[in-house]
């Protein structure tokens, strides 16, 4: 493959470009799903092809191709630069990158037991068992049930002219089940687990998706669901809210991953995803959220959804801070977008979700550090509060700044006690208004909650993320947010 | 221009042989060939210029009730015999589904269909220098409109698409379409204070694409954004223009009338059909057939004709839309709604037509005592999919209407409302606008509704 990338770099040289990346790519995807006792997907997915991006008379050119020969290497190479060609003539100032120190290496995601390795047999039985148990819980009431699984591999090698060359092996694997309660005469209820959408997912092996102990976790998720048909209404007030992990873990992706992408920050996605009120002028100035709020994007967490070795730019994973103690201190960049606003590096956030996208600003593992708290010493010193867990609805503006939440369920906390379940639970705010009021986030229940749902660009891509979080405390929010009651 | 209906319809073949020799007792191919070019404007330039070539083969085998699915990005005969190799190990070790009854058996496709209609030479030849050209136009378009015209941003985008779906039990189908379509977000700044418009179409011949008229209708109403105010949430009037209702019909459609959420519990009209849940003004159907639509379409992803489904006759419920596994679980026939995309697939609606009233959206204007004019709607999610509660922002051109004049722009709301309470109740029906929608949505009008709950504002 070296021959086959070094061939497409000559012929953009050759053609006139002044830079040129390949990225070829295998993509696999091994897909499970048993639903109310039938296997419902059973699927293989692979993907392979390579994508040219180039620099010439200062534009930017991008053209992919699923078909590895060398005729339509060459005649994607020079669609490539015909592209940037025509490209750099709608600009005044052609593209700069910051540097980047050429690379050679080779890097894998570690991990213990490789999910592509382990027979299909056992995971669907697994998933047919746990499916089981849920529809023979309480057949009355538990009307559907689901169980998921999947692994995803990509392997890539990255050759640049300026003299990088990577290969990288990235593997992640998860999944979960779902069910819903129906009680006469009430709205059916939804409970999953250890997270809705598919459940959560890991960079590490197969020993990730074996942890969950999804089986051991049936009959309690099966309960929630049961109480949630006869449970009290989430009240509308302004309340004390405490988020656990895997809502709080959306929170942070929503309201401020996104808008820390200096992509969207500079207008590039004005158009489709929008942009943000985290503008350049607010750098090291805007009081993002409260002196407890430190958030960083980090490619290198062990076993993080958003973890590898180098993005697809060949930049080296690294740690960045965006807030430090509520201060806004650091955006998400690219070496084009980095150059841009004068910084020195990029934070090596580009990553594309299959060899034919042009890769994007995309967030790698953003993470809210965890203060001195323990989860049960939130709980206990909390007189009147929310305790929402698992997403369930999502929506937040083109800025990023009013953003309304919905979980599966909450709980009551009364005099440091949790108490009785609410349905349906909502809550809505304003992004630093929201961090602002956070007082306490855990240390005992942090880890690297992963979503491989993360839509961005056009045409369209959906990239794997991770977000590390334990359980945080807001006060001053306002809950219960029902057809706009 | 090249098609390559007998190359396809030869791999097909080879997928189902292939099955055959290895013992499966049913076998579907799907097999495309897709071109999408897509020139991204921002900040007034060409921004992000691509170009993807994909070659996908689907391969889905049955033994009984056992089945396996493999859809490779291959086109070689060689891959394609692995693919199928793949899908036959996989139905080996696969649990009965015992849903399954059989895939769909050849039916007849609408002989008026047009099918050589679907396909414009020119969409199909179009080069980055057009699209350049296209986007130049859009630019200078939008700046000739108002001196506080600060950036362009959006995307010309050309897709050709080549598709054949074959079955074992004889369905053999083919068709190529094109498409081009381009949507511009436009921003204007005045002082310190930024507003935004928004606008697009979308055609089968990029000839025809609207890409001047566009650039206008969004610089306009960034142009005609400032001044913008807040407004306390609550109950109001809304007039929806086209886009802002397509983005509400389009969840109306996908969370109440698909009918595998009916069967799984998770529809909003679960056992309402045949009543009366929307307004007698609000028809809707979906039919690819109409040749109107950009995204006309002959068949679905299992090969079944489309056909004209009435969903909504005068706010009656009328009829689901099915393929072939949902149907036969009720007990009828698939309406030609398989869609196959991420995750499991399920009977959608995919091009769904509002019928239109006589109104202008001006009319709608001056109907109104105390409203909202929205543009369309941004991050649209569903809050409780089983009782249809939705919310989503205002975006790129909403203003207060009172007393049958519009009076200022407005910051960002958003709303959280039910589909069955704000479509229960439709005062005006509007005109189908000059500009086409892409699919999912085929013809949707301006509508004006005289109860919309906006549930909160945008305040920086």
């Amino acid at each position: 493959m070296k021959d086959f990338a070094e061939y497409a770099l000559d012929t953009c040289r050759n053609l006139g470009a002044s830079y040129a990346d390949i990225r070829i790519m295998t993509v696999k995807d091994e897909d499970i799903s048993v639903k109310l006792g039938n296997i419902s997907i059973l699927e293989l997915r692979e993907s392979i092809g390579f994508g040219i991006r180039c620099l010439a008379d200062g534009g930017l050119g991008f053209a992919g191709s699923y078909d590895i020969s060398k005729e339509e290497l060459h005649r994607i190479a020079e669609l490539a630069v015909r592209i940037a060609k025509s490209s750099g003539s709608t600009r005044k100032k052609g593209i700069e990158f910051v540097d980047v120190k050429p690379i050679t290496d080779n890097y894998t995601t570690p991990f213990k037991k490789d999910p592509f390795k382990i027979p299909i047999e056992e995971k669907v039985d697994l998933l047919v068992n746990v499916d089981r148990r849920l529809g023979e819980y309480n057949p009355d009431i538990i009307k559907f049930t689901k169980a998921d699984y999947r692994s995803h591999s990509e392997d890539k090698i990255f050759s640049s002219t300026e003299g990088a060359y990577i290969t990288q092996r990235i593997v992640f694997c998860g999944g979960g089940f779902t069910c819903m309660a129906m009680s006469p005469g009430s709205p059916p209820q939804v409970r999953s687990y250890p997270g809705s959408f598919r459940g959560d997912f890991s960079t590490s092996g197969y020993e990730f998706f074996e942890s969950k102990k999804l089986l051991e976790n049936v009959d309690h998720v099966a309960d929630e669901a049961i109480a949630l048909t006869t449970a009290k209404q989430c009240p509308t007030e302004k309340a004390t809210v405490l988020l656990d992990g895997h809502q709080l873990m959306l929170q942070i992706h929503e309201s401020c991953g996104h808008p820390t992408e200096l992509d969207r920050v500079l207008g590039t996605e004005a158009a489709y995803a929008g942009t943000s009120f985290m503008t350049v002028d607010k750098l090291n100035s805007l009081q993002y959220g409260s002196e407890h709020v430190t958030i960083v994007a980090d490619s290198t967490n062990p076993g993080g959804l958003g973890t590898f070795g180098y993005d697809d730019e060949g930049v080296k994973a690294k740690r960045v801070e965006l807030i430090k103690n509520g201060l806004f201190v650091g955006y998400q960049s690219s070496r084009e977008t980095a150059a841009l606003i004068g910084l020195e590096e990029s934070s090596g956030g580009m990553r594309a979700d299959n060899p034919q996208k042009l890769p994007l600003i995309r967030m790698v593992n953003v993470n809210l550090e965890p203060t001195d708290w323990y989860r049960n010493e939130i709980i206990e010193d909390t007189k009147n509060g929310i305790l929402m867990s698992t997403n369930k609805s999502w929506s937040i503006d083109d800025k990023r700044v009013n953003f309304q939440f919905g979980t599966e369920i909450a709980w009551e906390i009364i005099d440091g006690e949790i108490g009785q379940i609410l349905k349906n639970p909502t809550y809505t705010g304003i992004t630093p208004e929201f961090w602002g009021s956070m007082d306490a986030s855990s240390k005992d229940d942090w880890r690297v909650w992963g979503t491989p749902n993360c839509g961005k660009g056009q045409p369209p891509q959906v990239m794997y993320v991770g977000h590390g979080c334990g359980t945080a405390r807001f006060h001053n929010v306002r809950v219960g947010i029902m057809e706009g009651k | 221009m090249k098609q390559n209906k007998e190359l396809l319809l030869a791999k097909s073949e080879l997928v189902l042989k292939e099955a055959e020799n290895q013992g499966a007792s049913q076998a579907q191919a799907a097999i495309s060939l897709i071109r999408m070019d897509l020139t991204r404007l921002a900040n007034n330039i060409v921004d992000q210029n691509v170009s993807e070539q994909h070659a996908r083969v689907r391969a889905l085998l049955y033994f009984g009730q056992k089945s396996g699915a493999v859809e490779f990005e291959v086109f070689e005969d060689s891959d394609i015999k692995r693919v199928v190799e793949k899908a036959v190990s996989l139905a080996r070790i696969s649990p009965e589904n015992k849903d399954f009854q059989s895939l769909p058996v050849k039916k007849e496709y609408p002989s008026s269909f047009d099918l050589g209609g679907l396909v414009c030479e020119a969409t199909n030849d179009t080069t980055p220098e057009l699209r350049a050209e296209y986007a130049i136009l859009a630019i200078d378009t939008a700046h000739d409109v108002d001196t506080r015209i600060e950036a362009v941003a959006g995307f010309i985008q050309n897709i050709s698409t080549e598709r054949v779906v074959a079955n074992s039990l004889g369905v053999e189908c083919y068709e190529m379409r094109t498409m081009a379509a381009t949507q511009l977000t436009i921003m204007a700044r005045d002082g310190s204070e930024d507003s935004a418009g928004w606008s697009g179409d979308a055609r089968r011949d990029i000839g025809d694409l609207r890409v001047e008229n566009v650039a206008r209708v969004a610089a306009e109403k960034a142009a005609t954004g400032f001044g913008m105010k807040d407004l306390s949430p609550g109950e109001y009037e809304v007039i929806l223009e086209p886009a802002a209702a397509s983005g509400l019909l389009f969840y109306t459609t996908m969370l109440g009338f698909g009918a595998r959420r009916h069967q799984e519990f998770m529809s909003y009209l679960r056992d309402r059909i045949g009543e009366q849940v929307f307004s007698e003004k609000l028809t809707m159907s979906d039919n690819a057939l109409n040749q109107r639509l950009v995204g006309a379409s002959l068949f679905d992803d299992e090969g079944v004709p489309h056909q004209k489904v009435d969903l909504i006759d005068k706010g009656v419920v009328k009829n689901l839309v099915y393929d072939t596994m949902t149907a036969t679980k009720d007990g009828v026939e698939s309406t030609g709604n398989h869609a196959k995309w991420w995750g499991p697939a399920e009977p959608i609606a995919r091009h769904i037509i509002a019928d239109e009233g006589k109104s202008s959206i001006d009319d709608m204007v001056s109907e109104t005592k105390k409203g909202v004019l929205v543009t369309h709607f941004h991050y649209m999610n569903p809050v409780n999919p089983t009782q249809g509660v939705l919310t989503a922002l205002t975006r790129d051109g909403t203003w207060f209407v009172e007393n049958g004049e519009v009076k200022h722009p407005l910051r960002t709301l958003r709303f959280t409302d039910a589909i069955p309470r704000f479509f229960k109740d439709i005062d005006l029906v509007g005109k189908y606008s000059e500009l086409l929608e892409q699919p999912p949505i085929g013809l949707i009008p301006g509508i004006k509704l005289p109860s919309f709950r906006f549930s909160g504002s945008s305040k920086e």
